[in-house]
């Protein structure tokens, strides 16, 4: 064999070796671009700018009217990227630490992560003078107290924790929309069940015993008395009973000065027995731990089979269930559905107390100077009163106008909703929904009334001999490896203690006691930071 | 002592080693050429990445790189063992992964000498193509059809509601979660695990069935003292390597049909690794640190492994 003949074969490994070492190193090559304005004050330059959401933008969505508003308005070309609900932490923790993180993406804020990706240069550090540049972010950014927090800890500005509430917050002290749950209306009728705005644990577990008992739909088999979730389950009955049984809260300073554990208080019990008793009478569906998502919701509100789901405080979820209700069973939700809020088995009202913020914005560390200040101009007009009312009512004399009184009133036809007409706004990429659905006219005035009466009922018995987990900077701020490992997933942890066999006290005081090698380390830490 | 097998004659021409070594490798240069990819891809997938296993001494900063973060010696192995979780996960991998190699490591080789034992070809093919198939479908996919056929209002339960019997929580059971595990990894890996054991059954010397015919041999005989004896080498090989991936087997499946109910009996090492990596806080020098651990375990088990199978006369991986 001549040496040509080698020769073909060896030339082909070398290209391949060559190809796969420049994929392997290719770089994007960043498009930049200015910001400068023509006459008429539009942007010259056009940015392709990468966003990743958890709202989910179909095929040729973005060509609708609204989303070409934004486009022009800035002249930007979006690289959208969906994120599933489900993989968010791991996909953003992926993309934070791989580099890829696109342009600017919705992040739920974990606080040791947080310092983390600081300490390593992951995120983008604002430039020193941005309150000033874009004054109506910085107004927001103020309220959710948490961004002055982080700056005093990190020295510089490198997220924007999203505020829950801006312009319209609906009572104080701020308590978290979750634990509020809906009951069929007609069915406790049926049954001869109160209809009140307060029940308690086992309140609610009778209602669900008369309504298997008795019936009053005629489903038989495919009734799910209570159709809740793991989580559902955690927040509406075990929260109810214990406000550090959850994540949020189960570190604690205690009345004593000293740091507890949530899971470990007897309250916990208390709420894991009346989820038991639930589970063992039949009340909860016999799978119910392996639902994700809507699947608890869904069974009320689509496919009318359950008597009672956890709804949440916001107007916005009531105004999803009636239309989901209508167009799914043919029914409008007033005349079947019921809100109310859940205490525990001693009367006591429990949840946490809100810090004024939810998710926060994080800016690619690799970002174009050009890009950061364009998605920064979007985010300031997102924040104006114009830019409110673009996002959550459409455009004004075509969607919506002012009556007589100076309050705006919707021109959709009736059952359209915004969302029908704009699918997917999530150029509100800032200031969260929350606020703007207490006074969006688009949902019913008795749903956002009734949201905001149950928030300041929760207010008033939060404060009045309830329980409320105060939000704790000291603890939440608080960072180290030993208290990144002591995180448990207590959904399912719950979840599977009310399934084992045997006693469930000694069942929990088991799982309790297997917990303390990663929980006690980071209470002496808390003790020795923080307790008096 | 054994004179060395190379050595007496080439030596004797007075030639090195080193010489015959390039002269055959010349001699074979088309053979090498070819395994020049393979190598490449060895050593980029397989070796370079090992450089990252010095992740599990180090504090990882995404900024300063996997060379340039700061050495912290043994600190991310104190909290691995700290976690009652991970020693309840080592055992529990264990358990699941040799329970399940003693139940379903024979069936590859019994499926491979059924179908060799069929000699119509195109029945033969026809059968392998049907127990091979599963295989391509990934674990996402049948622990769908797991799950909708054993779920509480699935196909199985409502057969039994019809019948008039009561239903059976099978998803949320902690006695059935294993037997499920190995009854999907039979269906699921038999049919292409027996395509090895049939190849080397085709190696076999045809002479030996033909002299055992005129023996008078029946078709059992002929499998138990010469098809069988002919691949007990492969048979042990692949038995040391399954050894080898004890602590490594089965992420996709438990992942996917494990759920609250039976997180007790589900908790492998591999999925413990995926909790802490990417749904808690981000620590990649922590999961790094139990991944070497398994890593030296597997290592251990398939050393072993080897070295019993040579201990009871058979060959073993490494000479």
């Amino acid at each position: 064999m001549n040496t040509k003949k080698l020769f073909k074969p060896l030339l082909a490994v070398a290209l391949s070796a060559v190809m796969l070492t420049v994929t392997a190193c290719g770089k994007d090559t960043a498009s930049s671009g200015g910001n400068e304005k023509d006459a008429d004050g539009n942007y010259k330059d056009k940015l392709k700018i990468s966003v990743a959401q958890t709202t989910e933008v179909k095929d040729g969505v973005l060509d609708n009217e609204f989303h070409k508003f934004w486009m022009d308005k800035f002249n930007v070309e979006w690289d959208y990227n969906y994120v599933q609900w489900d993989s968010w932490p791991e996909k953003l923790r992926l993309w934070i630490n791989s580099g890829d993180l696109p342009d600017v993406a919705s992040w739920n804020y974990v606080h040791g992560d947080f310092m983390n990706y600081v300490d390593q240069g992951l995120l983008y550090k604002f430039p020193d003078d941005w309150k000033e540049r874009w004054p109506n972010v910085a107004a927001a950014y103020k309220l959710t107290g948490l961004g002055d927090k982080l700056e005093e800890l990190t020295g510089g500005t490198y997220i924007l924790p999203k505020p829950v509430y801006y312009q319209n917050k609906p009572a104080d002290p701020l308590v978290n929309q979750i634990g509020v749950i809906a009951i069929r209306k007609d069915w406790a009728k049926a049954v001869g069940f109160e209809l009140k705005d307060a029940y308690t644990t086992s309140e609610l577990i009778h209602y669900a015993e008369l309504v298997k008992e008795k019936d009053p739909g005629k489903l038989g088999s495919k009734l799910v008395p209570i159709s809740y979730t793991a989580d559902d389950a955690l927040t509406n009955i075990i929260m109810a009973n214990s406000e550090h049984s959850r994540v949020e809260s189960a570190f604690y300073k205690g009345e004593d000065g000293k740091f507890h554990w949530g899971p470990a208080d007897p309250e916990t019990l208390t709420g894991l027995k009346l989820m038991q008793k639930a589970y063992k009478e039949g009340l909860l569906n016999p799978e119910f731990y392996t639902w994700k998502n809507n699947e608890g919701s869904d069974n009320f509100r689509v496919k009318g089979v359950a008597a009672m789901m956890s709804l949440g405080g916001l107007a916005s979820y009531r105004q999803d269930m009636d239309k989901n209700m209508q167009k799914n069973l043919g029914v409008s939700s007033d005349d079947l559905v019921h809100t109310a809020i859940v205490l525990g088995d001693d009367g006591k009202y429990r949840n946490l107390e809100q810090p004024n913020f939810w998710s926060a914005l994080i800016f690619s560390p690799n970002i174009s100077k050009e890009k950061f200040e364009r998605i920064m101009d979007i985010i300031d007009y997102s924040t104006t009163k114009e830019g409110q009312m673009l996002l959550n009512m459409g455009f004004e004399g075509k969607d919506w106008k002012y009556d007589e009184n100076k309050e705006p009133v919707s021109l959709l036809p009736e059952g359209t909703t915004l969302e029908d007409k704009y699918p997917a706004r999530f150029e509100g990429l800032y200031i969260l929904g929350d606020d703007f659905s207490i006074v969006n006219p688009a949902i019913k005035k008795e749903y956002r009334d009734r949201a905001v009466e149950l928030f300041k009922e929760k207010a008033k018995l939060g404060s009045e001999g309830g329980k409320l987990a105060t939000y704790d900077w000291d603890v939440q701020l608080y960072d180290s490896k030993a208290k990144s490992q002591a995180s448990f997933d207590y959904q399912n942890e719950y979840a599977n203690l009310i399934l084992q066999g045997g006693d469930l006290e000694a069942n929990w005081k088991k799982w309790v006691q297997s917990k303390q090698s990663l929980v006690q380390p980071v209470l002496d830490e808390l003790n020795s930071k923080f307790a008096k | 002592m054994k004179p060395a097998a190379l050595g007496p004659n080439k030596n004797a021409k007075g030639r090195s080693k080193t010489g015959n070594l390039f002269t055959e490798i010349w001699k074979h240069r088309m053979t090498y050429t070819l395994l020049i990819p393979g190598i490449i891809w060895l050593i980029l997938f397989a070796y370079l990445p090992m450089g990252g296993l010095s992740l599990a001494f180090k504090h990882y900063k995404a900024n300063m790189g996997i060379w340039g973060s700061p050495w912290v010696g043994l600190e991310n192995f104190k909290y691995v063992f700290r976690d009652p979780t991970f020693a309840q996960a080592v055992w529990r991998t264990l358990y699941i992964n040799i329970i399940k190699l003693i139940i379903t490591f024979p069936f590859p080789i019994l499926l491979a000498l059924l179908l060799n034992e069929l000699r119509m070809r195109k029945t033969k093919k026809l059968f392998q193509t049907i127990f091979t198939f599963p295989q391509f479908l990934s674990w996402i996919i049948v622990s769908g059809i797991v799950i909708n056929v054993l779920s509480y209002d699935g196909l199985l339960n409502s057969a039994l509601q019809l019948l008039g019997l009561p239903t059976i929580n099978f998803l949320g059971s902690e006695p059935m979660f294993l037997p499920m595990l190995i009854l999907t990894d039979i269906w699921k890996s038999t049919g292409w695990g027996a395509i090895i054991f049939l190849a080397a059954i085709s190696g076999i010397d045809q002479d030996q069935y033909e002299s055992a015919q005129i023996d008078g041999a029946s078709r059992m005989q002929q499998i138990f003292k010469i098809t069988l004896p002919n691949i007990l080498p492969t048979v042990t090989v692949m038995f040391i390597l399954n050894v080898g991936g004890l602590m490594s087997a089965g992420f996709d499946q438990i992942f996917n049909l494990a759920n609250a109910a039976t997180q007790n009996v589900s908790q492998v090492l591999d999925v413990y690794i995926y909790r802490i990596t990417f749904q808690s806080s981000t620590d990649f020098s922590f999961s790094t640190a139990v991944s070497l651990f398994r890593s030296l375990v597997n290592m251990i088990l398939l050393l072993a492994a080897d070295r019993v199978a040579k201990l009871m006369g058979g060959d073993g991986l490494f000479r």
